[in-house]
């Protein structure tokens, strides 16, 4: 080691406080884009977990007419087939009013969501089965399970109760169901089917008059990257039908459009916070350099050049840097982790999908480590510009 | 006295402009030999630390030459006079002359790191300097941090540092002006018995002449002005050595009587 990566490093380390302050500067920036990371990307990609396990699956099938006529065992032996698809299921959904007799009083709701499912395929292509936190779920065609908000509006239905349940089908007739509830879905977020009733797709397709009818068809992949492959190769299969099939990200997009933005502007603030951090290290070494203009005199007198007095300042930042990428990565990772192994969430809503996204981390301490080398360069600049007769001034 | 090693011609040095302008030094002119031990002497103001900060190469005559082993500095650029500072001149200051961040032992080695040395352990750096501490009564210090000796202790290190790369010249700027006169005794002895072992060159700026005793040459500044001083207090404008005489002299401007009016004398 010369004497400048040597002077750098004492010069820093001998002042406790610079060294601190200056890291502590550089480490916050970072813990900041983590932690804004965790919670933001966290939530955004909990809403999207949610959206794929609860309504579209990693494909979505629907139809150009809103309907698709093609026979459901059609399409989910098609998908089956296929090595990379784990489960197919399809789903049917309708408007609904609902009323039930509790106490001797009726109570009445209208325009509830109702979705239409196949017990025995949507446990393996959702989890929705999961977010029943009474009973259980549909099994029979006589069941229906009540969203939890859908229960408290019917004055507090619970499970064993019988509901009646009015559609108007597609000739303009009332349909009416009398139908037992087998159980009460709640789930944080508000992608789940806290306002909906879920009921079995046949008795919905009957009350529809929608005999063989599907609305849509949920698949989940068992090989995620094939999303795509898998929808064109199933839009080859089947020309002749006017079917739409997207992938999550296409069907959400709409959704999850607003999020993004918000979480890019969230991520510019903590960039702003990093060129903030920058500037406490341009004030701290500026500190160091105004407190060393003897000093640099000195090495000026004994022969270094303005150039070795540039490089010792710049490899100071390079030291600030480079302990404080370190020390706000592991800052950073040790947040990530705790928030994944205890499955935070606010306010016990979505409990947030925490991911290490390696490129973004590693990005983060390159850029703060190139943030605390820019930052340097006017301190060490204007260290160059301390002259050496400063080594024999008296006063 | 051996051959020429600093040649001094005409150096003058103003600071400021117009009104404000200061000429601190006029037009001096002077060979230093080498082995000789000088001293600079002169009132407080008179231009003594500007004469030292010309010839050292720490900044630059308005006008005028500085020759140092022939070579005329002044056309050298800022990384050739750093160059030549750092190989051919030794600097002791008043007081602070040391890196606290670095231990009395790098300090002594850094001309040497500078130069593009190595602080290899049983290199050679190491063991010119840890000899040099040794002569200079530091050894017990090597380790400590330079800012853990006492003021007299810091003046001997910087001594040794002045003497790491064998320069032409070793300059300091009233090396006892912040010491006791126990530490300002054994500093100046330490100076004394170096240029006579080293047959090294120094140029001594003090307020305290009477320390040093017998030297080669006395240099006086007045006003600016640099004046030849006898051993009897006689003056003889420079250029010129003290084996001169006091007659060779072109460039003198004040009569020595008027400086002695002044007070610039001890
Ligand atoms: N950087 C400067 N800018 C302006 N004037 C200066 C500067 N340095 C020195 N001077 C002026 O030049 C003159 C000579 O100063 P110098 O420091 O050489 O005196 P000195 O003999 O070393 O004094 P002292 O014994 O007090 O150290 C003084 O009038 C001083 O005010
Ligand atoms: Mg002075």
């Amino acid at each position: 080691m010369g004497y400048r990566p040597r002077l750098a490093k004492r010069m820093l380390f001998n002042r406790r406080g610079s060294l601190i302050g200056a890291v502590l500067a550089v480490t916050i920036g970072i813990l900041v884009i983590h932690v804004n990371f965790v919670i933001f990307q966290g939530l955004y990609d909990a809403i999207v977990r949610d959206i794929g396990d609860y309504r579209t699956g990693d494909i979505i099938i629907t139809d150009e007419d809103s309907f698709i006529t093609r026979s459901d065992l059609a399409v989910t032996s098609w998908f089956e087939r296929n090595p990379s698809v784990e489960a197919v299921t399809p789903r049917l959904s309708a408007s609904a009013e609902i009323n039930i007799t509790k106490g001797g009083q009726l109570i009445e709701e209208t325009r509830v969501p109702i979705v239409g499912v196949d017990p025995y395929r949507d446990i393996r292509a959702s989890t929705v089965h999961t977010t029943v936190s009474e009973g259980s779920y549909v099994f029979a065609r006589n069941s229906v399970v009540l969203g939890t908000n859908v229960a408290r509006d019917l004055g507090g239905a619970a499970v064993g109760d019988s509901v009646k349940i009015m559609i108007v089908d597609r000739w303009g007739e009332e349909q009416v169901r009398r139908l037992v509830v087998s159980g009460i879905t709640s789930s944080p977020g508000g992608q789940g089917f806290d306002y909906t009733v879920v009921m079995h797709i046949d008795t919905l397709r009957d009350m529809m008059a929608r005999e063989g009818e599907t609305g849509s068809f949920m698949v989940k992949m068992a090989d995620k990257g094939q999303s795509a492959a898998v929808r064109d190769l199933f839009l080859r299969s089947f020309p002749g039908d006017d079917f739409v099939a997207e992938t999550i990200e296409e069907a959400s997009e709409e959704q999850l459009q607003g999020f993004r933005s918000g979480i890019a502007m969230i991520n510019m603030i903590g960039y702003f916070g990093m060129m903030s951090s920058a500037f406490a290290i341009v004030t701290i070494q500026m500190m160091i350099v105004n407190g060393k203009t003897r000093e640099i005199g000195i090495l000026r007198a004994l022969g270094a050049r303005r150039r070795d007095v540039l490089v010792i300042f710049i490899m100071q930042g390079m030291l600030i840097g480079a302990i404080g990428a370190g020390v706000g990565t592991t800052a950073g990772l040790s947040y990530t982790f705790y928030a994944k192994e205890t499955k935070m969430s606010f306010n016990n809503s979505l409990p947030l999908e925490v991911s290490y996204n390696w490129t973004k981390i590693l990005q983060t301490a390159l850029t703060s480590f190139a943030l605390a080398v820019v930052a340097s360069l006017y301190p060490s600049y204007r260290a160059t510009k301390l002259v050496p007769v400063e080594a024999m001034r008296a006063v | 006295m051996g051959d020429i090693v600093l040649r001094a011609r005409g150096v003058t040095k103003s600071y400021g402009q117009d009104e404000t302008r200061v000429t601190a030094l006029r037009g001096a002119s002077f060979d230093i030999r080498r082995g000789e031990f000088v001293l600079v002497v002169g009132a407080s103001g008179s231009g003594k630390t500007t004469l030292l900060n010309m010839i050292g190469l720490l900044s630059s005559p308005t006008s005028g030459r500085v020759i140092i082993e022939g070579v005329d500095t002044t056309r050298l650029g800022s990384s050739g006079m750093a160059a030549f500072r750092n190989r051919r001149l030794g600097f002791v200051a008043q007081f602070a002359n040391l890196l606290v961040d670095l231990t009395i032992l790098e300090n002594v080695m850094l001309p040497r790191q500078i130069a593009g040395g190595s602080w290899a352990r049983g290199g050679r750096p190491r063991r010119d300097a840890l000899e040099l501490l040794r002569s200079v009564g530091l050894e017990a210090q090597a380790a400590q941090r330079a800012n853990k000796v006492s003021g007299g202790q810091a003046q001997r290190a910087a001594i040794a540092r002045g003497l790491i790369n064998r320069p032409s010249i070793v300059l300091a700027d009233e090396p006892t002006g912040n010491l006791d006169s126990v530490s300002s005794e054994s500093v100046v002895r330490l100076m004394k018995d170096t240029a006579k072992r080293l047959n090294q060159t120094f140029v001594v700026v003090t307020h305290d002449k009477e320390y040093f005793g017998e030297v080669d040459r006395v240099i006086t500044v007045s006003d600016g002005r640099v004046y030849e001083e006898e051993e009897d207090g006689q003056r003889a404008p420079g250029p010129g050595g003290r084996q001169g005489g006091a007659a060779a002299a072109a460039t003198a401007t004040v009569a020595p009587t008027t400086a002695r009016q002044r007070g610039v004398l001890p």
